[in-house]
């Protein structure tokens, strides 16, 4: 009868540990959301989406998984451990990727600044240079005014930057930079065009 | 030995009982819906990727709400006695995730696609009234503002390419509607101006005609001077002998109505006197007799009826001089020759020759198309 008793209770207390032995990861699961929002924080979702977005559903199927093992009798929370220190450096890398990335992007804004600034520096020496012939004078009129926008437009961009939206900085810079190398060019060729040459008295 | 058989037996049964229980006991168990949730949140990663929450944002939005929904009733029914578990909210809510998350990806693929086409359309055609405007417009005496607004139009225009072609669709969009307007805005103010313009073009036509009959009948030199190609024509017995390039009054649009609007005068005028040497500070210059009869007919006419105010004189002066070449409409009303083509101009005319100044020799149409 006393063994019974005793059987009976191991078999009690079989199931109980089996019942109870996984338990959920709870300090990975807390520091994998930490890195994940400090990548959002590093603005991984603006310098690297595809990555940060691949963490993120990464870490929407360990919780899916948490709670499949959750609604189980016998938990088993071995693989989700693994799969959280993936997440983990996942998200740690996107952190650091997007904080390598937008510093990337800043030295870009800061290279297109400096060059545009230069370009604008030479097309108003070019101006000087140019022809001033058939309604060549006021067309450089026009380029001025054009040349003035574009330094607005690169004030713009500088208080983009200084605000930390490099992405938006770099899209400005990069137009305006297209929009000087362009006058640039037109007013190469046009000093090319008439070098040596004086305007003719054209007789019919 | 019946006791050990007996307690053999004993253990036999639990061993073989045990797992059978085990086995009963998970066979009972409910069921949450793992295959029904791993769909839905593939579903939802697809339409994330498929840009769904930029270009489906409300169908994104409610996926969203349906997932994590969820995730909220498995957590909280994963909290209950094992047997007393529920999982049907969460099976429902992960049907209503995949179902939302699937309209919102199938939508998002297809608005995107749709702008891209159609933000393409538009870059083309704004590019193309870009270039309609500089060729148009680019010596034309537009305001400093809508000058302006042309250049943000045109840089608005090179961003609105430049999120295109990194596919930030939306973005791209709205830099594009800034742009239409002020380049639209800007033509649209132009050519209106530029049809005005135009309007006397039949009465330029007929001076222009008899001014050319005159050089054919009086066997003699005419000068006419096309304010739109900036160009002084000098004929011959009715045959074109030369052409040069002409440079205008700073505001040479329409016909000069008062003194010191810096506008060049249109009619049909003759040459009163002929300045060389130190008489005039423009090289050499030829007085034409404006205001005539007809300017200042129309000029008392404004003035009566009030759209010039009773203190507006009538200008003068207006001349054909050197000092041109410069490339640019400078003068105040004048009409500026390079000095070499003045030379020309100078030896031919005489008090008396006819110099009539018109708008344009050719209509807008053949303007527009050249």
């Amino acid at each position: 009868m006393k063994n019974k008793v005793l059987m009976g209770l191991a078999a009690i207390a079989m199931v109980a540990f089996l019942s109870s032995c996984g338990k959920v990861p709870q300090a990975k699961v807390d520091a994998t959301n930490a890195a994940i929002t400090a990548a959002q924080t590093a603005e991984a979702a603006v310098y690297v989406p595809a990555e940060f977005a691949a963490v993120q559903d990464s870490m929407k199927a360990i919780n899916a998984a948490i709670e499949v093992q959750k609604s189980k009798l016998f938990k088993k929370f071995g693989p989700i451990s693994i799969k959280l220190d993936e997440t983990l450096a996942a998200a740690n890398k996107a952190g650091a990727d997007a904080a390598v990335k937008k510093e990337e992007v800043k030295k870009g804004v800061e290279a297109s600044m400096v060059a545009v600034k230069a370009v604008m520096e030479e097309n108003k020496t070019l101006i000087t240079k140019a022809p001033k012939g058939k309604e060549g004078a006021a067309v450089l009129e026009q380029i001025k005014t054009e040349m003035a926008t574009i330094e607005s437009s690169v004030a713009e961009a500088q208080g983009l930057y200084d605000k930390g939206s490099y992405m938006d900085a770099s899209n400005k810079v990069k137009a305006a930079s297209d929009r000087a190398t362009a006058i640039n060019t037109e007013l190469k060729d046009a000093i090319a065009k008439v070098h040596g040459k004086k305007a003719p008295a054209v007789k019919k | 030995m019946r006791k050990i058989w007996r307690d053999v037996l004993i253990f036999s049964a639990v061993a073989v009982s045990f797992p059978l229980f085990i086995l009963i006991l998970i066979h009972f168990t409910p069921k949450p819906p793992i295959v029904e949730m791993e769909h839905a949140r593939r579903v939802l990663s697809k339409a994330e990727k498929s840009r769904a929450d930029t270009y489906s944002k409300k169908l994104f939005t409610e996926a969203k709400i349906f997932y994590d929904s969820a995730m909220v009733n498995w957590k909280k029914e994963n909290k209950r006695f094992i047997y007393f578990r529920n999982y049907d909210r969460v099976a429902k809510f992960a049907e209503l995730c995949t179902k939302k998350a699937s309209q919102a990806s199938e939508s998002s693929i297809s608005t995107s696609s749709n702008l891209k086409t159609k933000l393409k359309q538009k870059i083309e055609t704004l590019n193309d009234l870009v270039d309609q405007i500089d060729a148009l417009f680019n010596t034309y005496p537009l305001t400093t503002e809508i000058r302006n607004r042309i250049s943000n139009g045109k840089i608005l225009l090179g961003e609105a390419e430049i999120v295109y072609n990194k596919g930030q669709y939306l973005q791209a969009n709205r830099k594009l509607t800034d742009a239409e307007y002020l380049l639209t805005e800007s033509y649209e103010y132009a050519s209106t101006n530029l049809k005005n313009y135009f309007k006397s073009y039949s009465i330029w036509r007929k001076w222009v005609n008899k001014t050319i009959n005159e050089s054919r009948n009086n066997k003699d030199y005419s000068i006419i001077i096309d304010k739109f190609s900036r160009k002084c024509f000098i004929y011959l017995e009715g045959t074109k002998k030369y052409e040069f390039e002409a440079e205008l009054g700073k505001n040479w649009v329409g016909d000069k109505r008062t003194r010191g609007d810096m506008a060049t005068p249109e009619g049909m005028y003759k040459i009163t006197k002929k300045f060389d040497g130190s008489k005039t500070k423009y090289y050499k210059a030829l007085l034409l007799d404006y205001p005539n009869d007809e300017d200042l007919e129309k000029f008392h006419a404004e003035i009566q009826h009030g759209s010039l105010p009773a203190s507006a004189k009538i200008g003068g002066l207006i001349e054909i001089h050197g000092n041109g070449g410069k490339g640019i409409d400078w003068t105040e009303g004048c009409i500026a020759l390079a000095d070499n083509q003045m030379d020309v101009v100078f030896r031919i005319a005489k008090v008396g020759t006819p110099v009539t100044i018109i708008g344009s020799m050719v209509d807008l149409k053949d303007v527009v198309e050249k």
